[in-house]
């Protein structure tokens, strides 16, 4: 789990990678589009949540996987972003501007909050962050004339595009993905970037880095700042399809899962942490709601055997028989 | 009421919470300062002593049922930490961010274990004949089981204190720390060293349970409020001693004490921002060993 | 990172098949209800199984399992179908419950929930699925009020209602100076707007207040002493669960009890709670819809069923759901049909219940109008129970 350059198997004359690539993502999007065509409407909202929560743990794994800086409290830029939508769509400016909104408002946050953390490292980074996620739900919690407490905001009304009310389960979906593929494609191009490199230097050698004569700390910023708007972004798509913003949404249990998302896809690629997410929200939300009260114990197995059977993530688990 | 008595309370008060803090926290602060494994769930822990102490003592302890329960609370941290120290073994070589979320996943099971066992009511126990009640002194009224704690806790923690920094099985938990392989050399097996630390450190947890039980009653979610608790006060005290923790445990007992009773309408944010206050100024803790040690 | 290759592919189509739990269709057009015969109607039942309310969750499955029970499984004629989710502790988890129960289940009606955030969250999916919701608990004034939904009701009480009735009580006793306090989160915060406002309507004084952290308050010492401080003559307060054991322990060790009396919105001393409060509660006067003391037929006959059925004493979270049974059944009846509107339509003419354990009651702007009762814990056969002091008469919803 040292690299994100996932190795290419010398052994496959027929097609050059990048052509490879391209077919494949052209036709995982296609895939992915027609989702709703094909799929219940009860999977289609589920496939929603799972987008979701994937931008999340893709956020969270340009801190995890490229910079080395685990967070335990990555929810309070999503619990941002969701907010600032949701208030926004409830005064009258519901769809993309709200998304920026909630993007900038997650991105200033960060930008407080980071100037602090980045500072520290190892444990104290993990607490710091911790600390962080606390005092957002805290004060989503507190500050009721704009959060409304711990009820929430509720009602939010749905994104509209050009005069169509996207409030069906497929039209929510295809709004979300479409944001959901631009925010993974903002998260690429910022990790394979020049800056990009210096990050994944600052991970293995800060000092080395940092005797090369780069301002490491502030480069830990800058990453600490974009994941945050982009978790930012995630938040205004949740406000978006569940139409209903908790200080939950800003917690602990919000950041373990994102965490344990990108333990279970793995550090080492993109789609990883998505097929996480994607485990998570169908334990805790369809499995977890039919076990008689013991989805936790559910969530808790899944900790417990991701640990210890997938050290390195889902992404890493070899599908073909050659070896790479 | 008299406001000098009305500090003297919340003194009091903040001084009984901080010892049983302490008493949570340094069981924490030793698996992690000295084996390197966040524990997450070191919560679960204090609140199985918690039940314990009600499944033994049920609603009205005795004497002889207290002793009863402190046995068996000793007996299943022990037990625990055993466990738990073979459970997170074959990650020593990870990272924390991997050994925190099985210990979650540990504490998750043991919650639903525990809600099983034990229902979903709050169980609430009384302390002892002669502890339960209030004290009063000229108009100033105290709960006795409180002041009590006061000095079991004191004395607890010291015994902590001196068997970590004073004795020679101290001497031998933190030369493992500083050197495993020397360790090993002198005849002694570093794996019998870290059985030893989590069993202490969960034996902590699980007497700090049971004397809790009386103020915080055993009950669903109470394991993550204490484990919260502990963490910050770990954190906020440094790592590589047993200072760090108690004064930070003690000064947290005064935060929630003191601090709620001065700072009411702030008393949601006073845990949390001063934790982050302690690390804006100090990101290594109060008491962490100078720079250049180990992280 | 080299994107996107043939093991995406596969990881991709392994995620929508996780996905797809219900299996294949197409998320075109509207969500049918499930379409069954119309000699049976398919319940969804949204209970905290997990979690702080589970207690709670506990009683109200007992309420509604004893009244078809009763009622051989049949709602107004129709063969029930009873599908329960978890409801967990929060919208986290209870939204995504009803979600699964309307779109995967295709229940016909969904009763229940003990969370007002999650009541208010899924006021829209309700809505635009246009099924029936009956709520069991939650107690937020805005879910029949500034949030209503014509598809959401609710057989339980509001926050300010329960609080108002103590309020008036107080005022009209003469207690002229009261410290008011509840956890500061909506709920709590309407239970002190509800009883000042009838408090003070009476001519009394709220001589100050508090709202301690809900949730992360274990020691409310600091509270105690202002309390001490202030001059009250009592202290009305508002806490559930874990919260009221470590309240009511806590006023008696730090020799509250003794000279200011807790006056208290029922939930303090309901259910599980007041055994886990052992002698602390003894004396503690409160208000509440109802009580398994309340001596009328009805509740005699629901009493005597629910201690042989579970061997345990009735409470309130029961009756909430035994009362969302029996309207249910009399509108299934009455509209012939179990779709929302149909249903909605129904209950908008059901009237006055007269044989409910609670006492006579009916609904005003989708929430009951009911009597409320003044409750002292006091010990009967060994046990602490909540004797009836006096009926103190209906209140509104909106009180």
């Amino acid at each position: 789990m040292t690299s994100l350059a996932t190795t290419h198997p010398a052994t496959r004359p027929r097609l050059r990678p990048a052509v490879r690539n391209a077919t494949a993502v052209a036709a995982g999007t296609l895939l992915l589009a027609a989702a709703p065509l094909y799929l219940a409407p009860y999977a289609t909202t589920t496939l929603t949540r799972i987008l979701v929560f994937g931008l999340l743990a893709a956020s969270l794994n340009l801190l995890v996987g490229v910079v080395g800086l685990p967070s335990l409290g990555h929810a309070a830029f999503f619990g941002v972003g969701a907010y600032a939508a949701a208030f926004s769509a409830l005064h009258g400016t519901s769809g993309v501007p709200a998304l920026l909104l909630g993007m900038a408002a997650a991105a200033l946050v960060a930008l407080v909050a980071g100037a602090v953390a980045v500072r520290a490292g190892g444990v104290f980074f993990l607490m710091l962050t911790l600390a962080v996620g606390e005092l957002t739900q805290q004060a989503a919690d507190s500050w009721e004339s704009v959060t409304g407490g711990s009820n929430g905001l509720y009602g939010v009304p749905a994104p509209t595009l050009s005069g169509l009310v996207l409030d069906q389960p497929a039209t929510t979906y295809w709004y979300v993905l479409a944001f959901f593929l631009a925010g993974l494609l903002a998260l690429r191009l910022a990790a394979t970037s020049a800056t990009g490199v210096v990050l994944r230097g600052i991970r293995d050698s800060e000092d080395r880095m940092r005797a090369l004569g780069y301002r490491t700390t502030l480069v830990k910023l800058g990453a600490f700042v974009f994941a945050g708007a982009v978790a930012g972004l995630a938040g205004g798509l949740l406000a978006a399809q569940q139409r209903l913003v908790t200080p939950a949404d800003a917690g602990f249990e919000t950041s373990a899962l994102a965490l344990l998302a990108v333990v279970i896809g793995g550090t080492g690629s993109w789609w990883g942490p998505c097929l996480g997410a994607a485990l998570v929200i169908v334990v805790r939300d369809s499995l977890g709601a039919t076990l008689d009260g013991h989805g936790p114990l559910a969530l808790g197995l899944l900790f417990v055997l991701v640990v210890y059977l997938l050290p390195t993530g889902i992404a890493r688990i070899r599908l073909r028989r050659t070896a790479p | 009421m008299p406001t000098a008595q009305i500090a003297l309370t919340a003194m009091v008060n903040g001084l009984a919470i901080g010892l049983l803090l302490f008493i949570t926290a340094a069981g924490l602060s030793l698996i992690f300062g000295m084996m390197d494994v966040l524990n997450l769930a070191h919560g679960a822990l204090f609140l199985t002593g918690a039940y314990l102490a009600w499944w033994i003592g049920g609603e009205q302890q005795t004497w002889p049922s207290l002793g009863r329960a402190v046995v068996a609370v000793v007996v299943f941290g022990a037990a625990a930490g055993g466990l738990l120290s073979l459970l997170t073994a074959p990650l020593s070589r990870r990272s924390h961010l991997e050994q925190a979320l099985l210990t979650l996943g540990i504490a998750l099971v043991a919650a639903d274990v525990l809600s099983a066992l034990f229902g979903d009511d709050v169980r609430a126990t009384e302390p002892p004949a002669g502890l339960a009640g209030t004290v009063t002194v000229a108009g100033w009224s105290y709960p006795s089981y409180r002041l009590a704690l006061v000095g079991v806790a004191a004395l607890l923690a010291a015994a902590v204190y001196w068997t970590v920094e004073r004795t020679s099985l101290g001497a031998l938990f933190r030369a493992t720390v500083g050197d495993r392989d020397m360790v090993a050399a002198v005849g002694v097996d570093p794996r019998l060293v870290r059985g030893g630390v989590f069993v202490l450190g969960s034996v902590l947890a699980t007497l700090a349970g049971l004397l809790g039980a009386p103020i915080y009653h055993a009950r669903p979610g109470l394991d993550t409020t204490i484990l919260v608790l502990a963490l910050v006060v770990v954190v906020v005290g440094g790592l590589g001693s047993i200072r760090g923790p108690l004064i930070a445990a003690l000064l947290f007992g005064q935060v929630e004490s003191v601090g709620r009773a001065v700072l009411p309408g702030l008393a949601s944010f006073l845990l949390f921002g001063t934790l982050a206050a302690v690390l804006v100024v100090r990101p290594r803790g109060l008491f962490t060993l100078a720079p250049g040690g180990r992280r | 990172m080299t994107g996107i290759n043939r093991r995406t592919f596969l990881g991709i189509t392994a995620g929508l098949g996780v996905a797809g739990l219900t299996g294949c269709g197409s998320s075109l057009g509207a969500t049918a209800a499930s379409g069954g015969d119309s000699n049976t109607v398919k319940v969804g039942l949204v209970i905290p199984q997990a979690g702080v309310y589970t207690p709670l969750g506990v009683d109200i499955q007992r309420g509604w399992d004893l009244w078809l029970r009763q009622h051989d499984g049949r709602l107004g004629g129709r063969r029930v179908t009873t599908v329960v989710a978890d409801e967990g502790e929060g919208p986290q988890t209870g939204v995504p419950a009803v979600q699964k129960l309307l779109q995967n289940d295709r229940v016909d009606v969904l009763v229940g929930i003990v969370s007002s955030a999650t009541a208010l969250g899924v006021r829209d999916l309700v809505t635009s699925a246009r099924r029936l919701l009956v709520i069991a608990n939650a107690g937020a004034g805005a879910i029949t009020g500034a949030n209503r939904s014509p598809y959401i009701w609710r057989t339980s009480f509001t926050n300010a209602q329960v609080a108002a009735a103590m309020g008036r009580h107080l005022a009209a006793r003469g207690v002229r100076r009261v410290y008011a306090i509840a956890p500061d989160y909506v709920a709590g915060t309407e239970a002190i707007k509800g009883f000042s406002d009838a408090y003070r309507a009476g001519g009394g004084t709220i001589v100050g207040q508090s709202q301690p952290p809900f949730g992360k308050t274990q020691d409310y010492q600091p509270f105690l002493s202002r309390i001490q401080s202030s001059g009250a003559q009592g202290t009305f307060c508002f806490f559930g669960g874990a919260e009221s054991v470590a309240f009511v322990k806590q006023y008696a060790q730090f020799g509250l009890s003794r000279t200011i009396p807790l006056y208290a919105s029922g939930f303090l001393v309901e259910g599980g709670v007041l055994t886990a409060q052992g002698a602390a509660a003894d004396g503690v006067l409160s208000t509440l819809h109802y009580t398994s003391e309340l001596d009328n037929p009805a509740n005699t006959a629901f009493g005597q069923a629910f201690r042989a059925a579970y061997d345990a004493a009735p409470t309130v979270y029961a009756v909430q759901a035994w009362d969302a049974a029996e309207v249910l059944s009399r509108a299934v009846a009455q509209a012939g049909a179990v779709d929302g509107d149909s249903l909605a339509g129904a209950l908008g003419s059901v009237g006055v219940i007269t044989d409910s354990p609670r006492g006579p009651w009916s609904f005003v702007e989708q929430s009951p109008r009911q009597n409320f009762y003044l409750r002292r814990v006091q010990t009967r056969a060994g046990a602490p129970v909540n004797g009836v002091v006096e009926d103190l008469g209906p209140l509104d919803p909106r009180a």
